[in-house]
């Protein structure tokens, strides 16, 4: 049997091999990641570093007293002031990036959300904060009080580890689901190629006379195209470490950050990666070896392909933690799993059950798999 | 050496005009002895179950009922041991493009398991029988449509098989192409191998052929040697035969 295994793997090696589109997939795909870590960083930090001229033009429908304009100054707010209407308009036109309308002792922020916005309305806020603590002093003061004694009433201190840094979690999450995109992108390829594309060729057919149960020729396939995968994920977790590492000292937005994965941590994602290429390159030839065409192979392809990283990008936009449960699930757990991995806490319950849905998955497809190349259907699809 | 097959059938599914599904014979209670020696020949027009009928026999596809007994072995007694037994050619079948003509001679034995000294052996005869030393390590995708019949040839022959089974293996091709697939299968009833040659070209069999069934529309309609056909059917060619067979009609 073992022998068989060999022949076919050999074969479909050589095949893939020589194949400059299935060697391309399996090489190339990894290398966008560089480009992803990089190219994300600096998009962060360019954020993070916006001068404060391009959102601190401020519109007041009112004439500020003196303190206030110094304060404006201070804080570096550039004031325009004006009627509402006419601040509305310059809003509109862009020629202000926010406007601060005032009725008594109510002042009102106007603007759309939007990134600019955002930045404007935190230094309005910040003025108004501090003007509003200067306010209260002078008012304690009138009357006589403290104002220590009634701003400082109650001392709080922190003692919270400071919040896990925003651009650069986002980042490496981003990063390891490229890893998943990048092992499937590598699966489709030679599972179509190897089923469909066989077929196509009209090579199936003297395939399936040589002297070899339909298992071994179908665990050969699978293999070899979960070979190609693990290759594909393995160099992009590499690439993922190398990128975050030279990151890392290039970009401020990952400072005081520990990117690094330890030698326990690293060791799950290698882990985690055989257990998605294996599952992915399962469906991918039980799904394309039931096609006739490698067009209609790609094409059938295309939902598992999207599949495999919706689950993923749910779980990071809902922030969600590896359950039991969780780990069960196919696709949603490997994400959930490097994310784990990422903040140095993986349950190795939730991994065993990882590794435990994975091989229940492959079995079934197996068994279609098998079931399917022992009739007519593997020829004749329909 | 004998291989018989009997009451052989096999069913499929399809859509009829009313979109239900029904079940049709592609082959109903095929029956015949293929003896060591022989060259069968299977004719019928096209959706006769020629194909469907041969590639159960290679263990392509499994029959719906039935038996296919290889000198006493069915497939589901030993389905390695009859496969190694068999060389299947088909005009449909196809060769790895990647391989060299070398590459795949080698992973044929290979896959037959056939000793490496041994194999090594009878590459060097089969390339020197089909004259492929000038092709020997090209690239099949690089080959003429002639070369690459005589390298389909040589893959048959790496392992020796006892049994040929042939499905329209002369379809399209020129009539040299064609040749040197007649001249092999002459060659190798000489060795004593039996050979089940499928074809629709009704001459071409009435000059190889010692036996021959004849089938329409997924059924056996005659069966015996080219003469005894011909006399049964007081034709003078097997091609009237047929049509005398079928009911006068040139609608199969």
């Amino acid at each position: 049997m073992h022998n068989k295994i060999g022949q076919i793997l050999k074969k479909e090696m050589r095949e893939m091999i020589r194949d400059k589109k299935s060697l391309s997939m399996m090489l190339i795909v990894p290398l966008m990641i560089p480009l992803l870590v990089f190219g994300m960083s600096a998009l962060f930090e360019a954020q993070m570093n916006r001068p404060i001229e391009d959102y601190n033009k401020i519109g007041f429908n009112y004439q500020p007293s003196d303190v206030e304009k110094k304060m404006m100054d201070e804080i570096g707010i550039d004031p325009v002031y004006e009627k509402v209407s006419s601040l509305k308009k310059k809003y509109e036109e862009q020629a202000i990036d926010l406007y601060v309308t005032k009725d008594g002792h109510t002042y009102t922020i106007h603007g759309t959300s939007n990134e600019t916005t955002t930045l404007a309305a935190s230094l309005v806020e910040s003025y108004l904060s501090t003007y509003k603590e200067y306010l209260q002093q002078h008012y304690l003061e009138a009357h006589e009080v403290a104002p220590q004694e009634v701003i400082q009433i109650l001392q709080i201190e922190m003692d919270v580890s400071e919040e896990e840094n925003f651009f650069a979690s986002y980042i490496v999450n981003y990063a390891f689901l490229f890893i998943i995109m990048a092992i499937t992108i590598s699966a489709t390829y030679p599972a179509t190629d190897t089923t469909a594309g066989e077929k196509e060729r009209g090579t199936l057919e003297t395939l399936l006379t040589f002297p070899m149960k339909s298992r071994d020729i179908i665990i050969g396939k699978f293999v070899s195209v979960s070979f190609s995968s693990m290759v594909t994920g393995l160099l992009s977790l590499l690439l993922v470490v190398l990128s975050l590492f030279f990151a890392g000292d290039m970009f401020k937005i990952y400072q005081e950050v520990d990117l690094m994965l330890s030698p326990v941590s690293f060791g799950f994602a290698v882990l985690v990666i055989i257990s998605y290429s294996f599952l992915i390159s399962g469906l991918c030839i039980a799904v394309a070896s039931r096609s006739t065409s490698f067009k209609e192979a790609q094409s059938t392809l295309t939902p598992l392909t999207f599949l495999s990283f919706f689950p993923g990008m749910i779980a990071f936009m809902m922030e969600l933690k590896t359950t039991v449960w969780y780990a069960l699930i196919p696709f949603l757990n490997y994400t959930l799993l490097f994310t784990d991995i990422t903040n140095g806490t993986v349950n190795y319950l939730h991994l065993l059950l990882m590794i435990l849905s994975t091989i229940v998955v492959i079995v079934v497809v197996f068994l279609l798999l098998i079931k399917q190349y022992k009739s007519e259907k593997i020829l004749f699809s329909k | 050496m004998m291989l018989t097959i009997k009451n052989l059938q096999k069913t499929f599914f399809r859509i009829n005009e009313q979109k239900q599904k029904e079940t049709f014979y592609a082959d109903k209670d095929i029956s015949f002895t293929a003896h060591d020696g022989e060259i069968l020949g299977i004719l019928g027009p096209n959706g006769a179950g020629k194909t469907t009928l041969l590639r159960m026999i290679a263990g392509i596809l499994e029959p719906t009922g039935g038996s296919i007994d290889f000198d006493g072995v069915t497939y589901q007694e030993d389905e390695i041991l009859i496969k190694k037994q068999i060389a299947y050619l088909s005009g449909n079948t196809k060769i790895y493009q990647s391989l060299s003509t070398y590459e795949l001679l080698t992973m044929c034995c290979d896959m037959y398991d056939v000793p490496k000294e041994v194999a090594s052996k009878r590459i060097d005869e089969i390339v020197k029988t089909l004259d492929m030393q000038l092709f020997l390590h090209s690239k099949i995708e690089k080959l003429s449509t002639g070369q690459m019949q005589r390298v389909n040839i040589a893959r048959c022959l790496v392992h020796d098989p006892m049994y040929y089974i042939l499905d329209e293996a002369t379809s399209g091709l020129d009539i040299i192409s064609s040749q040197i697939i007649l001249d092999f299968i002459k060659k190798e009833k000489a060795r004593g191998k039996t050979i089940l040659y499928s074809t629709h070209y009704m001459e071409e069999a009435e000059n190889i052929c010692d036996h021959v069934i004849m089938m329409n529309k997924g059924c056996v309609i005659k069966e015996g040697t080219p003469s005894q056909i011909k006399k049964s059917t007081k034709t003078t060619n097997l091609r009237d035969a047929f049509f005398c067979l079928i009911g006068g009609s040139h609608d199969a």
